[in-house]
């Protein structure tokens, strides 16, 4: 399948009409035309095809061979796998990698406390008719006050209270998160008549951002660093068996085998570690998940919440497999590669 | 077939392995290489087989001047020429069905064919009925007689052998060699090398004689 072999083809037909009249009739059908040239090509492919199929099964058989041995290699694979997926997975429950995150940016619009709920009413309208401005959701005082009760949990000591010290609140969401713009719309709004003061909720959002970034940034690096982990398991699991193939390999390029055709098992050993570390990866996730289902859930109900670890999704696993095969396949490339610059045969 | 002009060979420098070389072989032709050990025998087929290229000269080969192929190309070169070595390079992990089919299976060939081809060739060196036992299981002779068939199973224009009756006695010997004989009888151009001399003055065929690396006779040419 290599344009370099077309002049090779040439040559080997000039050494061939050196054969005699005993030569079988098959090898002395002419050459020439473009139907001929078309089925060469088409059985090339065919041959290129079924070397690959062959290469994929042979390396699989050799892999189930011994299974201990390949077992521990993509095992150390799966770990390498485990932990920058694991942490990915945290991220992305704590909704730290979500872009619903830019929804909590919000500003609080306090109004005056003697405001009445009309004047509320066309504050909100007033509000809602600047540019920049996404919804509004009104609080009233009572609502306020009963959210205030039942973060703090003061029930007693606000009944107590004679007169709601709470002002009608409204709760404004921003078209645009952009800090700069936020603090604009809060001097705007705040201008406003009835207004007494306007709360930008920025600075946790920022914090908030900024920890989902370092996050990200983490779990991408120890991707990274992990990945390599992965070539390096497999370059050097590939390495030994290209040693222990040795001979074989002189004796092919002896024969006339390409490098791309000794480099082929080899290939397929590769994408098959990658394949089974991505495996046993998701199995320890899930087993991860087991582990720590039971404490989570309690933890959460201790809060009076409800929260579930996160299980990797048909995307997330068929990403996490494609990765793992893929980084598997690089490894043996750069391992078979390397190595066979110094088989030279005999 | 094949042409070596003016060609030397030097390893590390110093050591010359092989010095002013000039010789043709004619298609279908059979040649004997012989000499000392150590007189450039095997060098020379290296040179052939493109493991090495020359220090100094033209190695051509059916026209093409060797030396000039590009890396990527000298695996589909190889294929053209069918090689029997000393120690036979068979594989021992396979069954002689699939030694013999090595070749065939590195250019493609559909399997239906190339079981075809590789039975014809181990009919031809009277192993048909072994080719499923395994190297280690026959005898030296037979294991030559495998290397053989591997050799020519791809239909070689140009079979080398390098002492291919090395570990042989004299009626095994005189059995590959009336081999070889049938397969240059069909127009195959053929080179081996040995330093069996007893045995290919018998053959009457080209002998080259090699010493110290220089071609001192050339008997029986035609």
């Amino acid at each position: 399948m290599r344009p370099s072999a077309t002049p090779k083809r040439q040559k080997g037909a000039a050494l061939k009409t050196s054969r005699s009249t005993a030569k079988p009739a098959v090898e002395k059908a002419p050459r020439r035309g473009a139907r001929s040239q078309q089925t060469r090509f088409s059985s090339r492919l065919r041959a290129w095809g079924r070397h690959h199929r062959s290469m994929a099964w042979d390396s699989f058989v050799r892999l189930v061979r011994y299974p201990v041995g390949n077992l521990l290699t993509m095992l150390a694979i799966a770990i390498a796998l485990v932990l920058p997926a694991a942490l990915w997975l945290t991220l992305d429950s704590a909704r730290l990698l979500d872009a619903e995150l830019d929804d909590s940016a919000t500003l609080t619009v306090y109004l005056d406390l003697a405001a009445d709920d009309a004047q509320a009413l066309r504050i909100e309208e007033a509000v809602n008719a600047e540019q920049s401005v996404l919804e509004t959701q009104m609080i009233s005082a009572e609502q306020g006050m009963a959210e205030f009760q039942q973060a703090l949990g003061l029930d007693d000591v606000l009944a107590g209270l004679d007169d709601n010290p709470l002002p009608i609140s409204i709760v404004v969401r921003p078209e645009s998160v952009d800090p700069a713009a936020m603090q604009q719309l809060a001097t705007t709004l705040e201008a406003l008549t009835g207004v007494d003061e306007v709360r930008v909720d920025l600075a946790w959002v920022e914090r908030l951002r900024n920890l989902a970034e370092l996050g990200r940034r983490v779990a991408l690096a120890l991707g990274a660093l992990f990945g390599l982990g992965v070539l390096l398991v497999v370059g050097n699991t590939i390495r030994l068996s290209v040693e222990s193939r040795r001979r074989e390999i002189e004796v092919v390029m002896l024969i006339g085998a390409t490098h791309a055709f000794v480099r082929r098992p080899f290939l397929y050993s590769g994408a098959w570690y990658g394949l089974g570390g991505g495996l046993l990866a998701l199995c320890l996730l899930g087993m991860g998940n087991h582990w720590l289902a039971l404490p989570v859930a309690s933890l959460a109900e201790s809060y009076g919440a409800s929260f579930s670890l996160p299980q990797l999704n048909v995307t997330g696993s068929t990403i996490l497999l494609s990765c793992s095969t893929i980084l598997g396949w690089l490894g043996a490339w750069l391992a078979v590669t390397r190595h066979l610059s110094s088989i030279r045969p005999r | 077939m094949i042409a070596f002009e003016h060609v030397g060979k030097r390893y590390g420098g110093r050591f010359e392995a092989l010095a002013h070389l000039n010789f043709r072989v004619a298609r279908g032709e059979m040649v004997f290489l012989t000499g000392h050990s150590g007189a450039g025998k095997s060098s020379l087929l290296r040179l052939i087989m493109r493991l090495e290229k020359p220090s100094r000269g033209r190695v051509v080969v059916a026209g093409h001047d060797i030396a000039q192929l590009h890396a990527s190309q000298v695996p589909f070169y190889r294929r053209q020429i069918g090689v029997v070595f000393q120690d036979h390079q068979l594989l021992f992990d396979r069954s002689i069905f699939h030694n013999v089919s090595l070749p065939l299976e590195i250019q493609g060939v559909e399997p239906r064919e190339a079981a075809r081809r590789v039975r014809a060739a181990l009919d031809k060196v009277g192993l048909l009925h072994r080719e499923k036992a395994l190297p280690i299981e026959l005898s030296g002779g037979e294991q030559q007689r495998v290397g053989i068939a591997r050799a020519v199973v791809n239909k070689p224009a140009l079979l080398l052998a390098d002492e291919p009756t090395g570990n042989l006695d004299p009626q095994l010997s005189a059995d590959i060699m009336a081999l070889f004989e049938d397969f240059n009888r069909i127009g195959t151009t053929v080179m081996i090398a040995s330093h069996d001399l007893a045995l290919i003055a018998r053959l009457r065929h080209r002998i080259l004689r090699l010493s110290d690396g220089r071609l001192v006779a050339d008997e029986g040419a035609v």
